[in-house]
């Protein structure tokens, strides 16, 4: 009976399917986390961009700096996870406002160019990052938990800090677009951002508020960063990187617009995450520039607009 | 004795890089962070030949200067749409693609291994093979580079760039068709950082991608920064400073990776507190 | 003789018409005055005639061509010149500098190779006499009091000879001997036969220069004819105080 061969046939095919679609759904939970990755880092880049109105270049070192605080808390102090969590964040939040105290408000107050802070923001980026290498060497390191359980999900399987990671993405996101919409200082951050002399004349401390900005969004980059080191790990030179993908998520999504950085964190990841399992992982930052140039040159406003 | 002629050769690469940035971000006023990538264009492409054709370093080097001059007009084509912060990271981008593509191309460049055994350049049977005659020719180069800049900036040619610099819709409006001529300086600039790329390759023999990454150009931006923008004593000042102030904290005894690390704390901290107290630099002309 | 024309043209912002369906036309001989409120779209006009905005409808004709996408860079060999209503003088460049800009070859090629040229010193000499500021020929042209940046940019305009010349708020800021110099070097450009246009927004100086005038409100043509006529109108008065 041909029925035998038939069913084997059928069956080879439909696990064929399965696996293609396990493939499928394990490309896009990977791409998922990495993408709620990029979109802190988007979020937090976008809100100094919008009220400082420069190209924070430091910024990247500060997802660094808040990865390897939780690793000095929680590996090498041995404290919980959850305070070793909290405290990195904080940390990171600390030097991001101490930073724009000590050198970006002296800038900004002399009325420096554009191009003055972005080279000052260099130089921040290189002295953290440096002194992060000196501290605990350039060896990679890893955050991840000793026995993470591992969930399965729809055929691909994701681990609790990846989870972890997606829920604190959504809920900064979420939180952020409260803040903005309903509180006074998410009004005051707005009226910055649209003109901050005009905001001044109204009585808002843009000062004050921008400081505020840049410790929230340094704790959100510190928060990317440690989600990257459970993810893929620590290395003193992450922030750049993940500064970079946090800006072509910005641009490719749309400039301005917070769901467009969300959007493009997510595509990008999704990109990055097809390139890498046709191609090899060491293209990642090409693959992610050459997606921002393309972009840059046909549709500069990103896909959602302002 | 010889750590002097070691010093004093590097700051010769560094300064012809310096040179050579300079004429893009100083006396055009573009940001550029790509110069790295021309640097390493130059280095691989000059070593590619020595080692697989035994060509002349200096015929070697010349078709490394061509190459990284066409990479060059391509990029600065793109380039050429944007200003400002984006025209900075779209330069970086380019870094990082022709640093990906040093890495990841092993065929070629033989990725993270580099080239080893590149040989050291010969004229008409007289070869520079000893540091102290590698060094002459180093110092032959740089003067011939500082003169070209030189030669640039003293021509009308150069006036329209600083003309650029200032306010590029204004000097258009006067006939002046600036895209051409921002994207001329970039090729000229990218053949001259090739350049020192044919001569760091030969003078260490061997080279890999490690040296042709983003913080490395950012080190050729803070070479012309601390020398002072527009000026082309400043950049071979600039060189100077930054190659010699942290090589003396190898002195300090500390292990080699962290005097490594401490050199771009320091070059880092330098960019701050130029922005900070003196954004013109040591000997600057152009104030950003 | 018609220089340049306009017919129809437009520019918009967003909703408004910041140009809207103007038809002007600049003969050449002639002192064109271009007046009106603030916001009324002549410096608008200006910039999309000279390749700095884009226009969003009608046209643009210069000696009897039709423009289409205009460059900046290709408004000097149309023969079109003009100033900046914001001086845009190039600060840190000395003042001779500044004038030589304008005086040197545009292909690249040829500008690598050229020095300072005798020729071109003395041309920029001549016109660096006329405003006064030969003197300060070497400073950089961003210590210059206001009254002499406007006297450098009116200089940068004039030093090489063109057909049509538009001149935007030329007289804002400057001493009465400057005005008096000023006037004179429009008149004289005048009288060598070429089209120029001038906004003001002194009355008095545009009764003593112009021989033609528009008068725009809110992008829109309201008014044209002689000065004398056209001032005393009462839409043009109205426009001026406001509804």
């Amino acid at each position: 009976m041909g029925g035998g061969a038939t069913t084997v046939a059928i069956k080879n095919s439909v696990s064929g399917y399965n696996l293609a679609m396990e493939i499928v759904v394990q490309l896009l939970l990977n791409a998922l986390v990495a993408g709620a990755i990029y979109a802190l880092v988007a979020l937090g880049f976008n809100l100094i961009y919008s009220t400082a109105r420069f190209f924070d270049f430091g910024y990247g070192a500060l997802a660094a700096v808040g990865g390897y605080a939780t690793f000095l808390f929680y590996k090498l102090l041995g404290l919980d996870i959850f305070l070793s969590l909290i405290l990195g964040v904080l940390i990171a939040g600390t030097i991001g406002f101490l930073i724009e105290r000590v050198v970006y408000r002296p800038l900004r107050a002399r009325k420096s160019s554009k191009t003055v802070l972005l080279v000052a923001s260099i130089g921040v980026l290189a002295v953290v990052q440096a002194i992060i290498a000196i501290l605990f060497s350039s060896q990679f390191q890893t955050l991840a938990l000793s026995n993470q359980q591992v969930i399965g999900l729809l055929g691909g399987s994701i681990t609790q800090t990846q989870v972890i990671t997606l829920l604190a993405g959504l809920i900064i996101m979420i939180a952020l677009a409260i803040t903005f919409k309903y509180t006074l200082f998410g009004k005051a951050v707005r009226a910055v951002s649209d003109d901050e002399e005009v905001a001044q004349i109204v009585g808002i401390n843009s000062e004050k508020t921008i400081g505020y900005v840049f410790f929230i969004a340094s704790a959100i980059g510190g928060l990317a960063g440690i989600a990257a080191g459970f993810d893929t790990g620590l290395q003193p030179m992450m922030g750049f990187s993940l500064l970079l993908k946090g800006v072509v998520a910005s641009i490719v999504g749309g400039v301005g617009n917070m769901y467009g950085a969300v959007l493009g964190a997510v595509l990008l990841a999704l990109i990055e995450t097809i390139g890498v399992w046709q191609f090899s992982g060491e293209w990642k930052d090409a693959v992610a520039f050459a997606v921002l140039i393309i972009f840059l040159l046909f549709r500069p406003q990103g896909i959602l607009s302002r | 004795m010889e750590y002097l002629i070691y010093i004093a050769t590097l700051v010769c690469i560094y300064g012809i890089l310096g040179l050579s940035l300079n004429l893009v971000v100083g006396e055009t006023g573009l940001l550029s962070i790509a110069q790295a990538g021309f640097y390493g264009i130059g280095a691989y492409a000059t070593a590619l030949l020595l080692v697989h054709t035994g060509v002349n370093f200096f015929v070697a080097m010349a078709l490394g200067m061509v190459l990284a001059g066409v990479i060059a007009l391509f990029i600065g084509t793109v380039l050429s749409r944007f200003s400002g912060d984006y025209y900075a990271l779209v330069s970086l981008g380019f870094n990082v693609i022709v640093f990906s593509v040093l890495l990841n191309w092993r065929s070629l460049t033989q990725g993270p291994l580099g080239i080893p055994q590149i040989s050291q350049p010969m004229i008409f049977g007289f070869s520079f093979s000893t540091p102290i005659l590698f060094l002459c020719l180093a110092l032959i180069l740089l003067l011939l580079v500082y003169l070209i800049a030189s030669f640039i900036t003293s021509s009308s040619f150069g006036r329209v760039l600083h003309a650029i610099r200032e306010d590029e819709e204004a000097i258009a409006v006067f006939g002046y068709r600036t895209t051409y001529y921002k994207l001329a300086i970039f090729v000229i600039s990218a053949m001259l950082a090739a350049l020192a790329g044919a001569l760091y390759a030969s003078y260490f023999t061997y080279i890999e991608p490690f040296s042709f990454q983003v913080v490395n150009s950012i080190f050729i931006l803070a070479v012309i920064i601390l020398g002072g923008l527009s000026s082309h004593r400043g950049a071979v000042l600039g060189a100077l400073v930054l190659v010699i102030v942290p090589e003396a904290l190898r002195f300090t005894g500390l292990p080699s990776d962290i005097a490594a690390q401490m050199q771009q704390v320091f070059y880092g901290l330098i960019l701050i507190l130029l922005m900070l107290y003196r954004p013109q630099g040591l000997l600057g002309k152009f104030r950003m | 003789m018609e220089l340049l024309e306009t017919k129809n043209l437009q520019k918009k912002f967003g909703g408004v018409h910041a140009v809207d369906h103007l038809n002007l036309s600049f003969e050449s001989g002639k002192i064109t005055a271009l007046v009106g409120p603030n916001g009324s779209g002549k410096t608008t006009l200006i910039n999309t005639i000279t390749g700095l905005l884009s226009i969003d409808g009608g046209e643009i004709i210069v000696g009897g061509v039709e423009l289409k996408f205009v460059q900046p860079s290709q408004v000097a060999a149309l023969g079109i010149t003009r100033t900046f209503q914001s001086v845009r003088l190039f600060g840190q460049i000395s003042v001779l500098d500044n004038i030589l800009l304008v005086l040197t070859k545009r292909d690249i090629g040829s500008a690598l190779f050229e020095r300072h040229s005798n020729q071109h010193l003395k041309a920029a000499e001549d016109v660096l006499k006329k405003v006064g500021l030969w003197e300060k020929r070497d400073e950089p042209a961003e210590i210059l009091s206001y009254g002499q940046r406007k006297l450098l940019e009116i200089a940068r305009a004039v030093s090489i000879p063109a057909k049509i010349y538009f001149f935007d708020e030329p007289f804002a800021g400057l001493f009465v001997e400057m005005v008096k110099t000023v006037s004179a070097i429009l008149q004289e450009l005048r009288n060598a036969g070429a089209a120029v246009v001038l906004v003001e927004h002194d009355m008095e100086l545009v009764r003593n220069l112009a021989d033609k005038c528009y008068v725009l409100d809110s992008g829109k043509l309201i008014a044209e004819g002689k000065p004398e006529e056209v001032l005393q109108k009462p839409e043009v008065v109205e426009a001026y105080l406001g509804k």
